[in-house]
């Protein structure tokens, strides 16, 4: 098993689509954790300088600064945490509340788990962010209710996506097995199943990373996001809009720095994909 | 040059990640009009290669042809213009006999639709007038008075495959019918086009043992009323027992040996041909087999690729492959031990 | 037969669906600590005025009996008034449709347009320089924000070059109203002058709205041309000899594009979702101008209004491209 993992870490490594898309994770995580060090003017998270507002980029303000007089590169590396922030605890509760139900509902069956299904059916009919609208908009704008929005239309799909695996691995021989020799389900589920629908999972995670965190910019733009001062790159976006278009560097700091950071997440899912799980149909990789 | 189809000392190689995989060492091979030659050889041997180089269907990019000529009626495919061979040569002078008829037909196309699409372009019928042509493929019209006949002559030939009620089979989908169904269809399609040659690549192997007797026997006996050729692929040597003329023996991407089929069957020559017909169950229940493993193409053993698995090698063997060697009327062997004796 | 009964059950699936649609979206609006009712009176309402209106509005009663009354409003179709426009919800959610139908619609034509051709270009000249760059172009595109795209392209287009027009939908009244969709009844109408100015307004939005959508059919048409190049029907073509040409666009193009058309159910829920925030930059009259008025507006009912129509408007396309599916599809497998 482990030279399979050696062979595979070594393809992966190789892949410089997945090492791009590594390192600019990467870069965001150090962006989000060295903040305050690497940003040229920390305190213009929440000081306004009016004096100095909508400069274009120069020796000073490399990104230029915002309607505030905001220093827009410090703004953004700032607002590196909140969209890390965002994404991992979105994504994560999505999983910790999805992946067990999915797990029950294909390893018991019945019922109650047709009904878990039918509902996750309902909220996936819709896309995500149509309902987020209406959560976040019902909660009011902030952080902890976007985070909330975002999780609460999120767990289905990962309720459904871990019942058809769960559903398809308990017809496997060597579940049937596992069971016969006297396997609680706690064990099987555990030590068999979820191991075996893991890469599934995580390729899934990389790229619902990069696809919550254009939701999130999306709710932020909306003006559902943090509210101001909160250098959130959405809602920095929005008021980017009416200054345009003599201020073109308001807008597009922060609308490359999304960019960048999805498809760091996308290049990466992408690598995780043709390593751990060739075998899911996608675009683009086919042979 | 009386032979229908003449491969001469073909060599060909594919490239992959791991380097050249040298598929087709010099294969030398002949089919006369009306005969029908079985390529014999385990999995791997390159005979489905084979039939596609001649076909010409193998990926461009990844192969590489190093030497030899695929001589049909006299003229090399290999360097031929590849639009009059296209036109002229495959689906028309060459047809083919798939090995798996499931996938070979298109699922969401019925079974008829894509029979009169072969014969739109490759009847019998169809004239130089049509020929001259340079409309783009989609806009080309299938004349009415040809497409009548065309389609009687297809329930003609559904009809001779045994198939009943042709005509409303013709409106199915392929994942309607049987495997036998679909192989007769199949066989059917490769005669229509009144060819000379017919290559059939284990036609048989995707099918129920059951049916595979049925399709065999017909394959034979349409090529004997129809005088067309068969180049037959089979790993199985019972199926080249049963229908074939003549068998040629494949190893490892080389050609180790030739012959007419009662004399095949009687005085086998080569080691690794003796060893083949000794490995086929016996009445009396005993059953042998070849110690080793078929070689990897990537570094293939030297000379003769038989010689890491032979009881027979000598230096000699390792060193040169074995030219060929006439051992009677149409019998010859590459081999620097064969068997001498039996008779 | 299989095919009626197929699309049967899955009309017996949309009932429920949208019921429990409204049932969940129910739920979310009543998960409010704010007070509904005292937004709408405003913060100078007395407590007696607060108390008054939320019997009117029925807020006083048990839960079970507000969702009851719910369902019966969406179901007559009455949802409330909007607190912005002062008109019933339905009515602003109806003229506000064709708009946003249009546009997505249009979208969809361009991204198809666009998408399906380079796709199968890019499957034909696998590993070509050409199939690198269409690759890199539509990963990029999946990954940017689509209403930035849509102020970049503004930006450069209508500020900059001045070659589209910056924001509404039509210059002056617009034509006849049939069915809304102005190409449409412009083309009715005959009204060229309505015409031109329908399709220049609606250019560079459905530009911005088509090419993420075009970079997901490109990945998904050249995955599907691959897997069917290297299929054994089209090897039987190729060793029978048939046109090249007639290979690729009659027979792999058919295989690929079905694969494409179950995509289509779910790109246009991408667009219509895209076309929420796009709009607002093109000041576009739709639903999703509407949805970010009312998010301004507090107006939760319109909220709730807009996304229950927007979640119908998407379970009904979803049913359609399956019946589509169904069609071309004879496998008849799903």
């Amino acid at each position: 098993m482990t030279w399979a993992w050696r062979r595979a870490f070594r393809r992966f490594v190789g892949d410089r689509a997945a090492a791009l898309g590594t390192a600019l994770i990467l870069v965001l995580i150090l962006c989000a954790v060295f903040a305050p060090v690497l940003a040229p003017f920390p305190g213009d998270v929440g000081d306004f300088h009016t004096a100095n507002r909508l400069h274009p980029p120069d020796g000073v303000n490399w990104l230029g600064t915002d309607r505030m007089g905001s220093d827009l590169l410090s703004r953004i590396l700032f607002g590196a945490r909140i969209t890390i922030a965002i994404a991992i605890i979105a994504v994560g509760t999505a999983l910790v509340i999805g992946v067990p139900i999915g797990l029950l509902a294909g390893y018991y069956g019945g019922w109650p788990s047709n009904l878990l299904m039918r509902v996750s059916d309902i909220f996936l009919a819709v896309p995500q962010i149509v309902l987020a609208i209406a959560i976040a908009q019902t909660l009011g704008p902030s952080i902890e209710n976007v985070i909330l929005a975002l999780s609460i239309t999120y767990w289905p799909f990962w309720a459904r996506l871990v019942y058809a695996e769960t559903r398809s691995l308990k017809n496997e021989v060597f579940i049937e097995s596992a069971i016969a020799l006297g396997a609680s389900p706690w064990r099987v589920m555990a030590l068999h199943i979820l191991p075996n629908i893991a890469s599934a999972i995580i390729v899934r995670t990389s790229i619902g990373m990069g696809a919550t965190i254009l939701t999130a910019a999306a709710l932020g733009f909306l003006g559902l996001g943090a509210p101001p001062p909160a250098p959130e790159w959405g809602r920095m976006i929005a008021e980017s809009r009416e200054f345009l278009p003599e201020a073109w560097w308001y807008a597009t700091a922060p609308g490359i720095a999304i960019f960048l950071v999805v498809m760091g997440f996308n290049l990466l899912g992408d690598g995780l994909r043709d390593i751990l799980d060739p075998r899911i149909r996608r675009g683009g990789g086919a042979k | 040059m009386t032979a229908l189809l003449a491969v001469e000392d073909l060599a060909l190689g594919f490239a992959t990640d791991a380097g050249l995989a040298q598929v087709l060492d010099g294969i030398t091979l002949a089919v006369e009009r009306g005969q029908v030659l079985g390529l014999v050889g385990e999995s791997g041997c390159g005979k489905t290669t084979l039939a596609r180089a001649i076909l010409g269907v193998l990926p461009a990019h990844a192969t590489r042809i190093s030497g030899g000529r695929i001589l049909f009626k006299g003229q090399d495919l290999l360097t031929a213009d590849p639009e009059t061979v296209n036109r002229e040569v495959r689906g028309r002078a060459i047809t083919f006999i798939p090995q798996d008829p499931f996938t070979s037909f298109n699922p969401v196309f019925t079974v008829g639709a894509q029979i009169m699409e072969v014969m739109k372009w490759k009847s019998p019928r169809r004239t130089e007038a049509e020929w001259g042509g340079k409309l783009p493929p989609l806009a080309t019209r299938y004349p009415a008075g040809r497409r009548q006949s065309d389609f009687n002559a297809v329930i003609e030939l559904l009809d001779a495959v045994q198939l009943p009620q042709p005509r409303q089979l013709l409106r199915k989908y392929p994942h309607e019918l049987s495997g036998g169904q679909r192989q007769r269809l199949m066989i059917a399609m490769a005669l229509l086009p009144q060819p000379d040659l017919v290559i059939a690549d284990e036609p048989t192997t995707a099918l129920d043992v059951t049916i595979q007797a049925q399709i065999l026997g017909l394959i034979r006996r349409l090529a004997t009323e129809h005088n067309v050729a068969v180049l037959l692929t089979t790993h199985d040597l019972g199926t080249a027992y049963e229908i074939c003329d003549a068998i040629n023996v494949m190893y490892a991407g080389q050609d180790v040996e030739s012959a007419q089929v009662e004399r095949f069957f009687a005085a086998p020559a080569h080691p690794y041909t003796t060893k083949l017909l000794a490995s086929l169950p016996r009445a009396a229940g005993t059953a042998s087999g070849i110690p080793g493993e078929v070689p990897l193409l990537i570094a293939p053993p030297s000379g003769c690729r038989f010689h890491p698995r032979c009881d027979r090698a000598a230096a000699q063997c390792r060193e040169t492959r074995p030219p060929v060697d006439q051992f009677g009327a149409g019998h010859w062997v590459r081999c620097y031990h064969p068997h001498r004796d039996v008779e | 037969m299989r095919r009626l009964e197929m699309i049967l059950s899955r009309l017996a699936w949309f009932v429920p669906t949208l019921a429990g649609l409204v049932v969940i979206v129910f739920l979310i609006s009543n998960v409010i600590p704010t007070d509904p009712v005292r937004i709408l009176l405003g913060e100078n309402a007395t407590q007696e005025q607060v108390e008054a209106m939320r019997v009117k509005l029925g807020y006083d009663k048990p839960l079970p009996v507000q969702l009851a009354r719910h369902f019966r409003d969406v179901l007559l179709g009455d949802l409330g008034v909007s607190i912005y426009t002062q008109r019933p919800i339905s009515e602003d959610l109806a003229k506000r449709l064709p708009a946003t139908l249009e546009l997505t619609l249009v979208a969809i034509a361009l991204s198809i347009a666009l998408g399906i051709p380079l796709g199968v270009v890019s499957a034909l000249r696998r590993n070509s320089a050409v199939d690198h760059a269409l690759r890199v172009v539509s990963v990029s595109g999946l990954a940017i924000a689509a209403f930035w795209l849509a102020m970049e392209l503004q930006f450069l287009f209508s500020m900059k070059l001045r070659i589209a027009p910056l924001n509404n939908r039509i210059d002056g009244f617009g034509p006849e109203a049939v069915t809304g969709l102005f190409i449409v009844d412009s083309l009715l109408s005959w009204d060229m002058e309505s015409l031109r100015s329908a399709v220049s307004h609606i250019a560079l939005p459905a530009l911005t709205l088509a090419l993420p959508a075009a970079a997901t059919i490109v990945r998904f048409t050249r995955a599907g041309v691959l897997e069917v190049i290297n299929s054994n029907y089209v090897l039987y073509q190729r060793a029978m000899g048939m046109p090249l040409g007639l290979i690729v666009w009659k027979y792999v193009l058919r295989n690929a594009l079905i694969s494409t058309v179950t995509q289509i159910g779910l790109i246009f829920g991408v667009l219509l979702t895209n076309a929420v925030v796009i709009e607002t930059v093109f000041d576009w009259p739709g639903l999703g101008t509407f949805a970010v008025q009312s998010i301004l507006q507090s107006d939760h009912k319109a909220i709730i209004g807009f996304t229950i129509w927007t979640g119908a408007l998407i379970v009904i396309v979803n049913l359609l491209v399956d019946i589509a599916h169904s069609i071309i599809d004879p496998r008849g497998a799903r």
